[in-house]
């Protein structure tokens, strides 16, 4: 299971990314309000990679709470959400956390999808999804394993589909299945 | 699709632990309310043969019940609208205690609030579901809202589609979430409070409130619940 990354960071890289990937591209648009709110995480950016204890990446990047981006994220890192986002969240090749802090409103597409706060949108996983007990979501989901704790909110459709055999590249594709968004897509509120 | 009710022996429901099956094991502890339902096993009978069948589950999402569903290929959605119900209406309390004085057209009526709340709610295509599982939000739910709820439950339903809803003979002494353990067993969580029983509903009264289903089949169990089962 996910950690909230907190542990020892490299204090001198304000815009650190302590495994630079050369695929790692997160694009913020438009950077509302980027205040640093004194985290324990050290990088004044709204975007910074931290050491983490999960086993799937070592290359996890971080916007922490009291932090809005609005816009579409892209990339192969690792996310961890404990802010706003408002756009559109696709990391195929990694995993996306929504913290018990993250309010989201973004259709999201990554491998794994964990989800302990708040998200207004689709979401599609190549391999998991995983709601906490605090989440909120409303909107589809689509994924080959879904994990829901007592206590998750979820309002939206939920559909698994077979998981891709060979690699992870490609986890959209194995939505195939899926024949379409659009009952639920049209249930999805933007209050 | 055909409705042809298989006749059922010993059509009453347990509150006891229901007796091993086969099937996924409870995710419950055993001493987990679990209830035999006999609405759910024709419920499933009804829609177990639609490929890619869709269900839509008006509780809250529980784990075994999307585990339940999916292993069965079907897709379902998941809309807590109890819950939804209770907190629109404390918006709309909340708008009405915040509002200036001659701000607003005041306090809406019973039936003006219900057809505000489904502005909102339950905002899928016709025909969207081959089954509902409604549990028994309609004793939750005032006369106002109650028909206008299942008003929009039936365009929901695709024909031949089913509605699994439950009815208290009396006011429920606790208030109960539902989530399915197996085929035939339901598990009764109780919950918070979160909305007050309504009302008791009468036989008649309920075939009234599904008058533009085609058929309907009940089943009363030893705890006075009274599921039934409402083909479109």
């Amino acid at each position: 299971m996910w950690r909230k990354p907190t542990e020892v960071q490299p204090s001198s890289q304000p815009y650190a990314s302590p495994n630079p990937s050369p695929s790692r591209s997160e694009e913020v648009p438009k950077s509302s309000s980027f205040q640093p709110q004194g985290q324990q995480t050290p990088s004044a950016s709204s975007l910074s990679a931290s050491p983490s204890s999960a086993p799937v990446s070592s290359n996890v990047s971080k916007i922490s709470s009291g932090l809005k981006i609005q816009g579409d994220v892209s990339g192969s890192a690792d996310l961890y959400i404990d802010g706003d986002v408002t756009g559109k969240i696709r990391l195929s090749n990694a995993r996306v956390t929504i913290g018990p802090n993250g309010h989201v409103q973004a259709e999201i597409e990554a491998r794994d999808i964990v989800v302990d706060g708040s998200v207004q949108g689709n979401l599609k996983a190549g391999e998991s999804a995983r709601f906490g007990s605090s989440s909120r979501v409303v909107g589809s989901v689509v994924s080959p394993r879904i994990g829901i704790d007592d206590g998750a909110r979820l309002r939206g459709k939920i559909e698994t589909v077979r998981a891709p055999q060979p690699s992870k590249s490609s986890p959209v594709e194995a939505s195939s299945e899926s024949d379409d968004l659009s009952p639920v897509a049209s249930g999805v509120k933007s209050e | 699709m055909s409705w042809t009710a298989k006749p059922r022996v010993g059509s009453a429901a347990g509150a006891a632990t229901a007796p091993s099956k086969p099937g996924p094991a409870p995710a419950a502890p055993p001493a987990a309310n679990h209830r035999v339902s006999n609405g759910l096993k024709e419920f499933l009978w009804l829609i177990g043969d639609i490929p890619k069948g869709r269900v839509l589950d008006l509780g809250p999402v529980w784990q075994s019940t999307v585990s339940f569903f999916v292993d069965k290929g079907f897709r379902l959605s998941s809309e807590d609208i109890l819950r939804a119900w209770k907190d629109f209406l404390t918006s709309e309390e909340e708008k009405l205690r915040t509002a200036a004085v001659g701000e607003g057209n005041g306090r809406l009526s019973p039936s003006a609030l219900a057809d505000k709340f489904l502005q909102n709610a339950l905002d899928y295509p016709e025909k969207s579901f081959h089954g509902v599982l409604a549990w028994d939000l309609f004793d939750y739910f005032d006369a106002e809202a109650a028909p206008r709820l299942v008003d929009r439950l039936t365009s929901l339903v695709h024909p031949g589609g089913a509605v699994l809803a439950l009815f208290h003979s009396r006011p429920a002494e606790r208030f109960h979430r539902y989530r399915i353990v197996d085929a035939q067993t339901v598990e009764l969580l109780p919950a918070s409070t979160i909305a007050v029983h309504s009302r008791v509903f009468q036989n008649r009264e309920i075939l009234d409130l599904f008058e533009k289903f085609r058929s309907s089949k009940s089943f009363v169990g030893r705890d006075q619940v009274r599921e039934a089962l409402f083909v479109k």
